[in-house]
């Protein structure tokens, strides 16, 4: 059984079809990459599979279960307890400390766990900067922290919309790599992205388009570590 | 661009005009309610009475103090055709009502003696300046009760000169009631009353007969002669100057005697009164006139406080909002730094636009202040406050400097703020 | 979570807790100075004078009795009591009339008698009406002798030569100084005024009061209850409302407390409206942060209780601090119009933090819920 399936997903406004009659299946530890120009329909497939949305048809099967109709109550639940998300705006409330932004995540999961946050903060190599406010941090720590706080509640999923859009190279690459840790530890990864060499580091692409997946391409040079280009 | 970023923030621009407008709407209702305060209350303390008399100049006038009798006898009169000159004064328009008074001796068919007043009641005068004014004591008593009929209205239809009005007092002891005729005993004359109401005056008043001044004048054969008037004004409050004129006023330089005499003082309305009514003397009831003015003083002061306590509200409630409103909007004004713009482009910007919606949200204020207070006129006194044009630019001022004033700190910061920080996402 | 949201946020905080604050000092300051309106207003009426009078039922009635009347209306709410005896003098041959009374007591309850000179202190000391000053020519410090005849002398006839010789030694006069005189612009004017000790010297007999007025706090519903009681407990006396003071009063301080009410209506629902709004703005400008918690799990109970828990501890303090503030306003205006202080209200305090809280807990509700229905994800987009 796969962890993450849909089927016949589509979700339509009005005469729009933003999402098209898609299926798609991920296993468990796959690191799949969603790639598609703007307007293709990736922000509303982050959002359905995220679930922040459901869709207008079809089915989303997470673990063998149906969120497609679920209730927002239960659309809460399951974010919090089975999805790591990661935002391309890095989004921190910008008024809590680093380790206090990865508390966050787990204060609604269960109990903030000092100790557990400091070393999620510590696995993306920010264990010196626990107590900086975001203002006091670079673009690139920034999401390192947002991934920190997407792994701390240990979900089945991790999802990642352009989460190296707004960073320089330097950065790109660190955040890059510890995605390729992070797989190589068994999590199940899901990228979102319009850039075909972050796609490039996943084990398959799948290309999306006008809301329809069109191509799928498996990506035969991945060897599990990249290194970029000067 | 710039426009498109002042139009997506129309609805932070509405917040602006929104608090803008209410504290607007306070601080001019408030205030015109405390500019008009004076003359309301001033309208309501004339439930009191007459606050000047005037009097005969030799006069030793003996009147009762609460039904002690003393004794009697008049030496000088007014002139009943000098009445028609009170509202000739200077003055005259702060006249609300005015009355003669002639006090004759008599005697009730059993042999008691008892005071007939001689007064007008709804007396109607056509003024010179085309003005017409009902005097009379029916408005100068309005603590009188009548328990039974009638006050006695000069200009009703079924009205006679021997329509009486007789105390709760001297009606028991008559046993009069309204309908019935009462005998009366002067000392030139006798007459018969006819009842048509009885009142309670809860004072010395009770005992006494009231009919119109000429019905009272035959039984004495005074005509022409009146005793006494009772005015009442609309007065400004005593100050230092007042009390000094009071006292003397030909001790008054050239320029105070002028300022007094056209402030409406108590004591310069009986001045006046004084000069066209011949050989009188007419003074402040100081009951009466002292005291109103220590009201209306003190509620003036009220007012002004409370005005005071809302318009720092307002004032502080304005700036607390913009500076909030201001700051809100660093992205976009990261962006225009971004894009080139200099600070003093940007500040021009920014205040223009906050200064724009602090004008459409004032002028909102304005209608709304006014409204208010004339909800508040109309349910406390019964009328309309008078606007006074000088509230608007009291207000438009406040309104403009507590704007700039809760721009500044906002803008202050916004000019140091360097681009790179609001794009990238810090704050 | 909250207390680092609001100390780490101080600028917007503040912002929002200075509104609140306002509000709150509006309210407890306002409704302070309405509640003690009637009160120290009510006061300032007594300048008009007595507002009631206690006559004799049949010719005249005694001190004991004066007192027993005084007695019924509590002592802090008498501002003036002065008794009234008069009797026919004669000063060089005419007749005048003559007051007896307490001079402190008719000081107090007639504040409008306007006395050129000084109120008579010792005994020997007269207080001269401005008519009968104008008809003797008497000037302040002018000596003037007062003369009374008993009064049974002019009743009956003198039947013998002898009495006659008598009646002459039957007039009693004292001498007196003239210390002030009196203008009113009344019938005060028309008599002179001595200590009731003077007078029973002069008259030789300790004769009984005429009148007694009172000047008291209290409003005419009030009055009459006092009126009725004296009258119940009181032998030889009838007291009554002086209407033309009591009633006159009524209508005037009534219009003046509606007033005020209605100046704290507007005044306290603008304000109000002022916080709820820069509240509801507080919130509104967090709606990422709302979707970002959201997004991370977040229920929506979660929610609501770390904002709107947030919102309520800020109406709190606010409340407290306005309040308080609030307080000393009125105070202040309480000394600075009347003189005198106000009566602290303690139960205004938590009122005045509740009603805070309960503008701002709904104030935030409104925007919190409003987001929390949001999905998500069109939040984080910045709908």
């Amino acid at each position: 059984m796969s962890l993450l399936e849909l089927k016949d997903v589509s979700k339509i406004y009005g005469s729009l079809h933003a999402l098209d009659h898609v299926n798609m299946k991920v296993e468990k530890g796959e690191w799949v990459a969603i790639m598609g120009p703007s307007g293709s329909g990736k922000s509303t497939m982050m959002n359905i599979i995220g679930c922040m949305d459901t869709p207008t048809e079809g089915q989303v099967l997470l673990d063998g279960k149906d969120i497609s109709k679920v209730s927002k109550k239960e659309q809460t639940v399951i974010r919090r307890d089975k999805i790591g998300l990661i935002f391309q705006q890095f989004y921190l409330v910008n008024y809590l400390t680093a380790l206090e932004n990865v508390m966050t995540a787990q204060y609604y999961h269960s109990v903030p766990d000092e100790k557990e946050a400091m070393e999620a903060l510590d696995r993306v190599g920010l264990a010196d900067r626990a107590k900086h406010l975001p203002s006091q941090l670079s673009g690139g720590e920034q999401q390192r922290v947002c991934v920190a706080r997407a792994l701390i509640n240990y979900p089945e999923i991790v999802l990642a919309d352009e989460p190296t859009g707004n960073l320089d190279e330097a950065n790109e690459t660190i955040v890059m790599d510890l995605f390729r840790k992070l797989h190589e530890q068994g999590t199940t990864l899901i990228v979102v992205t319009h850039d075909p060499e972050v796609a490039e580091t996943a084990q398959r692409t799948l290309t999306l388009r006008d809301g329809r997946f069109t191509k799928e391409t498996v990506n035969e040079h991945f060897t599990g570590v990249i290194h970029y280009n000067d | 661009m710039i426009k498109g970023a002042f139009v997506r923030q129309w609805k932070k621009m509405l917040m602006i005009a929104f608090t803008v407008a209410l504290g607007t709407s306070l601080a001019s209702a408030m205030l015109s309610v405390m500019m008009d305060i004076g003359d309301k209350v001033n309208q309501e303390l004339k439930t009191y009475g007459a606050n000047i008399t005037v009097v005969p100049k030799e006069t030793s006038i003996v009147s009762d103090l609460y039904d002690v009798q003393g004794e009697g006898g008049t030496s000088a009169y007014l002139k009943e055709e000098d009445l028609g000159k009170v509202m000739t004064i200077f003055w005259a328009f702060n006249i609300v009502d005015y009355a003669p008074i002639v006090n004759v001796p008599a005697q009730t068919a059993d042999g008691d003696d008892v005071t007939v007043v001689g007064s007008w009641f709804n007396h109607h005068l056509d003024l010179p300046t085309g003005q017409s004014l009902d005097a009379g004591i029916m408005s100068l008593r309005s603590w009188w009760t009548i328990t039974e009929g009638n006050w006695i209205d000069e200009q009703a239809d079924g009205y006679s000169e021997n329509d009486a009005m007789l105390g709760t007092a001297i009606a028991k002891k008559l046993g009069a009631s309204v309908g019935d005729t009462v005998h009366i005993k002067g000392t030139k004359h006798d007459a018969d009353y006819k009842v048509v109401g009885i009142f309670d005056a809860g004072g010395e008043e009770d005992d006494r007969i009231f009919v119109a001044l000429d019905t009272a004048q035959k039984l004495d054969d005074m005509d022409g002669q009146v005793a006494s008037i009772e005015v009442s004004a609309l007065t400004t409050p005593d100050n230092e100057l007042a009390e000094k004129a009071a006292k003397d006023p030909s001790a008054l330089t050239v320029d105070q005697y002028e300022t007094w005499y056209c402030t409406a003082y108590a004591s310069s309305i009986a001045y006046q009164l004084q000069e066209v009514i011949k050989d009188s003397v007419a003074a402040p009831v100081r009951q009466v006139a002292d005291s109103e003015g220590n009201i209306l003083e003190k509620t003036q002061l009220l007012m002004v406080l409370i005005t005071v306590l809302s318009m720092i509200g307002a004032a502080l409630g304005i700036m607390n909002l913009v500076t909030a409103s201001v700051m809100e909007r660093s992205k976009e004004i990261g962006l225009l730094k971004a894009l080139g713009a200099q600070n003093g482009a940007i500040t021009g910007l920014v205040l223009s636009e906050i200064l724009f919606t602090a004008i459409v949200g004032g002028a909102a204020g304005f209608l709304g202040g006014f409204g208010f207070a004339q909800i508040i006129g109309r349910s406390v006194f019964g009328s309309s406050i008078t606007i006074r044009p000088m509230v608007i630019p009291i207000v438009a001022v406040l309104v403009i400097a507590m704007t700039l004033l809760g721009s500044l700190p906002a803008i202050r910061m916004l000019m140091r703020l360097e681009p790179a920080e609001v794009l990238h996402g810090r704050q | 979570m909250i207390s680092a949201s609001l100390l780490r946020r101080r600028s917007r905080m503040l912002i929002a807790l200075l509104s609140v604050a306002i509000g709150a000092m509006i309210l407890s300051g306002l409704v302070t100075i309405y509640y003690d309106v009637p009160r120290q207003m009510g006061a300032q009426f007594r300048r008009y004078g007595s507002n009631m009078i206690v006559l004799p039922k049949e010719e005249e009635f005694s001190a004991e009795d004066a007192e027993k009347a005084e007695e019924v209306i509590p002592s802090d709410e008498v501002v003036g009591a002065a008794p009234y005896r008069y009797e026919n003098v004669r000063i060089n041959q005419t007749t005048v009339l003559a007051a007896g009374t307490d001079m402190d007591g008719a000081r107090a309850s007639s504040p409008y008698w306007n006395v050129d000179g000084d109120w008579p202190a010792q005994t020997g000391q007269l207080l001269v009406g401005k008519e009968v000053a104008g008809k003797y020519g008497l000037k302040v410090g002018d000596p003037v002798t007062v003369t009374y005849t008993p009064e049974e002398v002019y009743g009956a006839g003198s039947d013998t030569e002898a009495e006659s010789e008598e009646e002459m030694i039957l007039d009693s006069e004292k001498d007196f100084t003239v210390t002030g005189i009196l203008d009113t612009g009344g019938s005060e004017e028309s008599y002179i005024y001595m200590s009731l000790e003077d007078l029973s010297e002069l008259t030789e007999t300790d004769g009984g009061l005429d009148i007694l007025e009172l000047s008291i706090t209290a409003n005419q519903d009030q009055l009459k209850d006092y009126a009725d009681k004296i009258n119940q407990t009181v032998d030889h006396v009838n007291a009554r409302l002086v209407k033309r003071v009591a009633q006159s009063e009524g209508t005037v301080l009534t219009k003046l407390q509606a007033l005020v009410l209605l100046v704290t209506v507007v005044v306290l629902a603008l304000t109000m409206i002022c916080v709820a709004t820069t509240m509801t703005a507080t919130v509104t400008e967090r709606k990422m942060e709302i979707g970002l918690r959201k997004a991370l799990g977040a229920s929506d109970r979660s929610i609501i209780q770390e904002f709107l828990g947030e919102g309520i501890l800020l109406g709190a303090v606010g409340g407290l601090i306005g309040a308080i503030l609030g307080f000393f306003f009125a105070q202040g205006v309480s000394m600075g119009v009347f003189n005198n202080s106000i009566v602290f209200r303690p139960l205004l305090l938590p009122i005045a933090i509740l009603v805070s809280m309960a503008v701002t807990g709904i104030a935030s509700m409104v925007p919190i819920r409003a987001t929390t229905r949001i999905d998500p994800a069109l939040v984080l987009k910045g709908e």
